[in-house]
């Protein structure tokens, strides 16, 4: 599968995702060369997804790691089960054991607690390389990048009471960035960087009618028309893929057949998600807006 | 411990042992001078200089200055500042006895303090080789407390050229923080959690009774600071120093956005960046296309809110709008805005150059609209308007006021 960058496009394309060329050679790089991959883009561009498209597509297993603010190395990594260790201590205590075998009971593999990070390492030693998927790694802080960079870059942990574990066939490490603060460049440096962009009318029509292959083929144009015109206005925040496709499921919940402005209008909620763009959108601007929209998907030849 | 009476002393070139106690009291002397013009010198530093120079050839006026710079200098910028001090005090003294006039820095070290030179310390082929000493003196860098003092009270706009130099080598020493946050993440120190993993370890020798228990406490950083300055018509006069300001800020602190606006928002977080304020300012010209246009301050806020505000205002970042409130543009615009960059940040904080005056009153529309939503409302029209504000800023650190509703009912104004 891994041959060439047309393969790759293929598999993610048979996975429902579509991916354009560039992410395409970025994944196929990615997968040859053993490097992170590093995904940025605005909220719901697909940079998760395509993790877990990886996954499926290898047939392995995801791993994933939510970052948040003060994220460290006892959640992403490992940690010693401190309850059971002191449990351990009394009965060693009463058994009378030396100092030296003590410490290497209770500091031996059996009370270590695999986080994310180490679990990845310990799959690939297996043999069954993951999917690592460390995401949103802006909202973690800048001491977390520092201690990714050797994990990224050696994929080598070192507990020192235990000692270093190594794995020579690296898992598959994607990291997203939702871009609320810059990324410092010596983790970028180690990663191969790929910018998900907004998509074309003709690409997100494609996910649209791959996501609900059921729907009136009309409709999906009219949404994905509606959309990208909307993706026009100076909103606070524009609509992604991911509301596109909520939309989507929506629509067809309420069996709709074709887009009608008060249906639009009801179901606005789904697509912008603050009070100032939905103001903005006032009746008539919300009804030019359907209008092109209606038009544009007119012009669409072909389903 | 070492003690002084423990280090051989220092031989001198011609053979003769030198009275040791006039080198270590001319050392110490020169730590001090170091210490007080911003150095980082404890008198423990000071033991470790003269440990090492009894390792050296004190005849040799260089390595006895490269083993004082490697050991007292630990920050590049003092690197210069080192290098004067050191022709300045180890210079084979002309009289037998100089006065060296070294004006105190910082607010703790106010009044001058006197040193005198040393005498017979001075290696004697030390500048003998034909080098000609530079004629530099320190009170050009560091302006003596009588200068300072006028200089503090004066307003910016009447600066001349050569007192913003000084104005801004006074601004280079202030503290450059506003105020620091608690972060997630923990540090060894005392505090109300217990470190499991640090109990387990350090409790192992006393074979597994758990009888010292460590604790660990949240780390505090200091906070993003957000600049957006006006460089509308009515600010032209303080352009140049507020670019000379967002510099500072922007070169010694590690997380700094800075944005200039006037009829459009501009950001110049990665031109001012740059070290020698010569190109900085270059390059921040070729960058904004609006210099003394109208003023538009809502549409600017509107252009950072929309563009900027998620990227620039994560982890409670104080936000300093410098503007005279002079506003031409839509004054709904600038309250909605306002409102909502107030409940974006930490902290909003409004820099008036013209607050001071005791004619003014905020009473443009521009400035009605903008007040309800400021959480202090400051004059900035010189440097002690400065220092206060960053003293201001590190007070209320801890301020429960926190939420933004509860901001917005009580403001600090003056």
């Amino acid at each position: 599968m891994v041959q060439s960058v047309d393969s790759i496009q293929q598999a993610l394309n048979q996975q429902d995702y579509v991916a354009e060329r560039g992410l395409a050679t970025a994944v196929f790089l990615s997968l040859k060369l053993g490097k992170p991959l590093f995904l940025e883009g605005e909220a719901g561009v697909g940079k998760t997804e395509i993790a877990k498209v990886l996954s499926r597509m290898l047939n392995a297993d995801l791993i994933r790691l939510q970052c948040y603010e003060g994220l460290n190395a006892s959640s992403a990594l490992y940690e010693w089960n401190y309850a059971y260790q002191l449990l351990h201590l009394r009965l060693l205590e009463a058994s009378g054991a030396g100092r030296d075998a003590m410490e290497a009971e209770l500091f031996s593999r059996r009370f270590l607690q695999s986080r994310p990070l180490l679990q990845a390492i310990e799959a690939s030693i297996a043999g069954k390389p993951p999917v690592l998927l460390i995401d949103e790694i802006d909202r973690a802080d800048e001491e977390f990048e520092a201690f990714l960079l050797e994990l990224l870059s050696d994929f080598q942990v070192t507990i020192p009471e235990l000692g270093t574990i190594k794995t020579d066939q690296p898992p598959v490490v994607i990291v997203t960035s939702n871009r609320t603060r810059e990324v410092h460049d010596a983790l970028k440096r180690r990663c191969l960087y790929y910018w998900i962009d907004y998509p074309s009318f003709e690409k997100e029509l494609r996910i649209v009618r791959a996501k609900a292959p059921d729907i009136e083929p009309l409709l999906a144009k009219q949404i994905t028309a509606f959309i990208q015109e909307l993706r026009q206005l100076d909103l606070f925040k524009a609509p992604g893929v991911a509301e596109t496709l909520d939309w989507t499921a929506a629509l067809v919940a309420l069996d709709q057949r074709a887009l009608t402005l008060d249906v639009v209008a009801e179901t606005l909620g789904v697509i912008l998600k603050y009070q100032d763009d939905i103001d903005m959108l006032t009746p008539d601007a919300l009804q030019a807006l359907h209008q092109r929209a209606l038009v544009q998907a007119q012009d669409v030849q072909g389903v | 411990m070492y003690k002084v009476s423990d280090f051989d002393l220092p031989i001198l070139p011609d053979g003769t042992l030198h009275k040791g106690g006039a080198l270590l009291h001319n050392l110490l002397l020169f730590g001090r001078v170091c210490k007080v013009l911003g150095m980082d010198v404890s008198p423990n530093r000071m033991i470790e200089v003269a440990h090492a120079l009894a390792y050296i050839d004190l005849g040799n006026k260089l390595d006895v200055y490269h083993t004082m710079r490697a050991l007292i200098v630990t920050r590049y910028r003092d690197l210069e500042l080192f290098d004067q001090a050191f022709d300045l005090f180890w210079r084979r003294p002309t009289d037998d006895w100089t006065v060296l006039d070294l004006p105190s820095v910082g607010d703790e070290r106010r009044g001058s303090m006197k040193f005198l030179m040393p005498a017979g310390a001075t290696p004697s082929n030390g500048s003998e080789d034909g080098k000609p000493s530079p004629q530099l003196t320190l009170t050009a860098i560091v302006p003596t407390y009588s200068q300072n003092d006028i200089l503090r009270y004066k307003d910016f706009a009447e600066m001349k050229a050569e007192e913003l130099a000084e104005a801004r080598a006074i601004m280079e020493r202030l503290p450059q923080s506003l105020g620091f946050r608690q972060t997630r993440r923990f540090e060894v120190g005392k505090g109300p959690s217990l470190d499991l993993r640090r109990a387990l370890r350090e409790n192992m020798r006393y074979q597994g009774e758990i009888l010292e228990l460590p604790t660990r406490r949240l780390k505090v950083k200091p906070r993003p600071v957000v600049l957006i300055c006006d460089i509308s018509g009515s600010m032209e006069r303080y352009t140049r120093i507020f670019l000379h300001f967002m510099h500072i800020f922007a070169s010694t602190l590690d997380q700094v956005e800075s944005f200039v606006f006037s009829t459009h928002l501009t950001r110049i977080t990665h031109p001012i960046r740059h070290k020698s304020i010569d190109r900085a300012l270059e390059e921040v010209g070729t960058t904004v296309h609006d210099w003394g246009g109208g003023t538009r301050t809502g549409e600017a806020l509107r252009t950072f809110n929309y563009r900027w505000s998620r990227r620039v205002l994560g982890r409670g970042a104080v936000v300093l709008l410098i503007t005279d409130g002079w506003d031409r543009g839509d004054p709904d615009v600038l309250r909605h805005e306002a409102a909502r960059l107030q409940r974006s940040c930490h902290r909003f904080i409004w820099l008036n150059p013209l607050l001071d005056l005791p004619q003014y009153e905020p009473l443009t529309r521009g400035a009605q609209a903008l007040l309800p939503s400021i959480d202090d409302f400051l004059p900035l029209r010189n440097l002690a308007n400065l220092e206060m504000i960053i003293k201001e800023l590190q007070k209320i650190n801890w301020d429960a006021r926190s939420t933004p509703t509860a901001r917005q009912a009580s403001g600090m104004r003056r």
